[in-house]
């Protein structure tokens, strides 16, 4: 048997934008693939569903009125940080992993771009969390529902912002996870994160008049550097005005995701730079 | 991606040096490697372990950045993804995803090669099929064994159909005749015209594949070109047994020893083992009867590659770091 068919001549589709986002996606198709066998990742859906449920029993002790309230308040601060989680956990091996067990070797040599697979990769962990998402705003909207509260325009708003925040810190991860090793990058996306879920905190004690941040110089440097250097977190976070009643200008809501997304961009920029020259050994 | 001539693959002076440890030590894994390989044609990338082979065939693939020198792949450099489409590539002790199966990675890789679904469905149970999985196509690779993840390798490599393939240590994992079953279709390859660059400690596996041979050590080539002349040089080479007369064993030895370019390979009792040029011969013979010597044996040597590989490569392990000799672990 002839084994490469040289009586047809084979065609490749390599050139042009179609062949690549059918590599991009076919990467993507992968990673999610991979995910998806990922006891961790189903352990950690499963315990948070199991939580949203709780919290409706953890209700009965609520007053009448507040019923409504403490399940959406749970949801809100639960949900997008278990997302959270998978993403700095998911994240931190996405490439170490493919490196460790030399399954890239296989990969790069093919006629794809290094920014093409690292797309990829982005990409598939971004649906992957997006599944998660929705699946866990799912249960939450169920719960709510028993509870007889309503899934607001306000609430699918609020957790479009919180996949906004996810998105950001799945690129801070893929970063980081081009740059250095699993433990390491976790560290630094949980950092990232911490430190940007509180950087309005920083933010607020700077312009104080008393304090470290405003008394010590040295405090007031870091201070001005975290800062500039770490995303603010809060932005995506509207549960306040949520519970105030308060409706969310649809211009915050776009300032907001343009502001997500731009650092989502930088990142992702700074992975392929890092990431395209990288020995891969 | 012009090509202006058949130099299919050119390295010119190619240099790799890593940087290990905290303080950044410097290790030269390859050293000023320079090779060209034309269309057709088949070359045996030789070396005991850590002689570099590796390090080499990742920077022609564009997985790790040389620190000097030049790659030229179809006549441009390895990060172009259209040059590298030409060649298909067996890693090292080739791993792939363990949640997949083997027609599942194919598809996959099929993706990347831009292969449409109809030409995928068609090729991947043909090539799985050709290389003796057939009946593993549905199952997971985890569990699967060193040899049928060398197979399900050589199986994605041939999927685009290339010109050129890379393959690094093709036969190691693999039972005896497995190993006779890949080296036979590498011969089929390679009659099918498709270029062959592949590395190997298996010397007796080479000598039969390929046309030309660049052996490593450290590094540094030691011995480079085409196998009829690397072995032609050590044809002309004779190997002599001869007994000495008891009554003027000094004197005949002397005598012997001191005709051009012989050198004694062993001495047992009144007993020498000599190599000489094969034009010393006549030489030989007269010197013996001169000396009242017995001739016992006389050969024409044509040495085999594994030995030549030896003698090249390895110089002495006298700074005792190379345990293992080469072509033993195969
Ligand atoms: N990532 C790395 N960092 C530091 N040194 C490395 C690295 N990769 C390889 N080396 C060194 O480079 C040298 C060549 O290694 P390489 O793997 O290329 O050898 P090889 O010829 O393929 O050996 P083998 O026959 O065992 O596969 C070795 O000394 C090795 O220790
Ligand atoms: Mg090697």
């Amino acid at each position: 048997m002839n084994l490469t068919t040289t009586q047809e001549k084979l065609t490749l589709r390599i050139d042009g934008l179609a062949p690549a986002l059918a590599r991009i996606t076919a990467v993507a198709g992968n990673t999610l693939r991979e995910a998806g066998r990922n006891k961790l990742f189903f352990g950690l859906l499963g315990v948070t569903i199991l939580m949203l449920v709780f919290s409706v029993l953890l209700s009965d002790l609520a007053l009448a009125d507040q019923k409504v309230r403490l399940v959406t308040d749970f949801g809100l601060a639960v949900i997008p940080l278990v997302c959270i989680g998978t993403a700095v956990l998911l994240g931190a091996v996405l490439l170490y992993k493919e490196i460790d067990r030399k399954t890239l070797y296989a990969i790069l040599p093919k006629p794809i771009r290094r920014s093409e697979f690292l797309l990829g990769k982005f990409l598939g962990l971004s649906l992957l969390l997006l599944g998660q998402l929705a699946a866990l705003a799912a249960c939450w909207a169920g719960v709510l529902y028993l509870r007889g509260g309503a899934f607001s325009l306000a609430l699918v708003q609020a957790l479009a912002l919180s996949y906004v925040e996810i998105l950001l810190v799945t690129s801070a991860a893929l970063f980081f996870s081009a740059l250095s090793r699993p433990v390491l990058s976790g560290v630094l996306t949980m950092g990232v994160f911490m430190i940007g879920r509180i950087t309005y905190v920083i933010n607020d004690l700077m312009q104080a008049t008393k304090g470290v941040f405003a008394e010590v110089p040295a405090m007031r440097v870091l201070g001005r550097v975290l800062v500039a250097l770490v995303p603010d977190l809060s932005t995506f976070n509207i549960a306040d005005e949520l519970q105030a009643g308060v409706a969310i200008p649809p211009a915050y809501f776009l300032h907001a995701t343009l502001y997500g997304l731009s650092w989502v961009g930088f990142f992702v920029v700074l992975s392929l730079l890092v990431f395209e020259r990288r020995d891969l050994v | 991606m012009a090509e202006q001539n058949d130099d299919i693959l050119v390295l010119d002076k190619l240099g790799k040096t890593f940087r290990v440890g905290f303080w950044g030590k410097k290790v030269q894994a390859v050293r000023d490697v320079s090779l060209t390989l034309k269309r057709g044609e088949s070359l045996g990338y030789l070396g005991p372990n850590g002689s570099g082979k590796t390090t080499s065939i990742k920077c022609i693939l564009s997985l790790i950045q040389p620190t000097s020198g030049e790659i030229r792949l179809f006549g441009a450099d390895p990060s172009d993804a259209a040059a590298r489409a030409r060649v298909g590539y067996l890693p090292e002790a080739p791993y792939f995803y363990d949640y997949l199966k083997p027609t599942e990675v194919l598809d996959y890789v099929g993706k990347l090669y831009g292969l449409d679904a109809a030409t995928r469905k068609k090729r991947i149970p043909m090539l799985l099929d050709r290389l003796g999985l057939g009946h593993a196509m549905d199952r997971e690779l985890r569990g699967f064994s060193k040899g049928m993840l060398q197979r399900v390798g050589i199986a994605q490599s041939l999927l685009s159909d290339p010109d050129l393939l890379i393959y690094d240590e093709p036969l190691s994992g693999l039972d005896p005749i497995g190993r006779k079953e890949v080296r036979e279709l590498m011969a089929e390859l390679r009659s099918e015209g498709k270029s062959l660059f592949f590395s190997s400690h298996v010397l007796t596996d080479i000598e039969t594949l390929c046309d030309a041979v660049c052996i490593l050590d450290r590094g540094a080539v030691v011995a480079q070109g085409r196998l009829a002349d690397l072995l032609r040089m050590d044809k002309l080479e004779s190997e002599a047994l001869i007994e000495l007369p008891a009554d003027n064993a000094d004197a005949a030895k002397a005598l012997l020893t001191g005709l051009p370019g012989v050198e004694v390979r062993e001495q047992v009792g009144a007993v020498l083992r000599l190599r000489l040029p094969t034009d010393v011969v006549p030489g030989l013979t007269a010197a013996v009867v001169e000396a009242r010597a017995t001739l016992r044996e006389l050969s024409q040597r044509r040495e085999s590659l594994e030995e030549l590989f030896v003698q090249k490569a390895v110089h002495m392990s006298s700074d005792g770091q190379r345990a293992t000799t080469p072509g033993g672990p195969a």
